[in-house]
């Protein structure tokens, strides 16, 4: 199992990791990894900062 | 040109659909980016498994107010699928906007078909009455959103089940 899945903010199951994806949120930031999840059972989807 | 498209969308079996008239939407113009977010757009995009962005060619390009919409939403499109129809005046029918939109989609995480629709001298493509004057047009419209609805599938897939 993934360390720290994500739970479904919707639903509460284990949401499905499929995707990092640098995001520059701002001219000045460099960016920083997105982690990008999505909820099997409901279909909803989440993000959070890439964990290390 | 969109309605005619969300039309032949609306008729696919298992698809829902919304069409969205960007022009409609009230985003201020003083900032840009998720600052700027509509949540009923942001809802729509991240409900949606696939988007058909139907767009005029203005100076070779997209317009601006097309990028202003799109670079408010993010995270809401990661592995979405996206299909582009080019409308223009002239004969090339938007190719030259497909073609400078799709960087920007790869940025924005959406995933392009290789299937476009390209309306040319957009003004004679339809008749007095409001009837598509060449329905061969419907034939490829039909290919078109067949890959569409396909990669939007294959991607609801995989964002639900295949691990990174």
């Amino acid at each position: 199992m993934e360390k720290d899945a994500m739970q479904c903010p919707r639903c509460g199951k284990t949401m499905n990791h499929h995707a990092d994806k640098m995001i520059h949120w701002a001219p000045d930031v460099c960016g920083e990894v997105v982690e990008f999840h999505s909820c099997p059972n409901c279909g909803a989807a989440a993000s959070r900062k890439a964990q290390a | 040109m969109a309605r005619l498209v969300a039309t032949e969308v609306a008729k696919r079996a298992g698809v829902e659909t919304d069409l969205i008239d960007i022009s409609t939407m009230p985003l201020p113009t003083n900032d840009a980016g998720e600052a700027i977010k509509d949540k009923s757009f942001a809802s729509m995009m991240d409900r949606a498994d696939g988007l058909v962005i139907v767009a005029p060619e203005y100076n070779h390009g997209y317009s601006g107010l097309l990028k202003h919409v799109l670079d408010s939403c993010l995270k809401e499109y990661i592995h979405k699928a996206v299909g582009i129809v080019g409308v223009s005046a002239g004969p090339f029918g938007g190719t030259r906007m497909i073609e400078n939109l799709l960087p920007v989609m790869r940025e924005l995480g959406l995933v392009t078909i290789f299937w476009d629709v390209n309306f040319s001298n957009v003004q004679n493509a339809f008749d007095a009455k409001g009837a598509l004057v060449d329905t061969l047009f419907l034939q490829r419209i039909d290919k078109f959103l067949a890959e569409l609805v396909w990669m939007a599938t294959t991607l609801r897939y995989g964002r639900e089940h295949v691990k990174l």
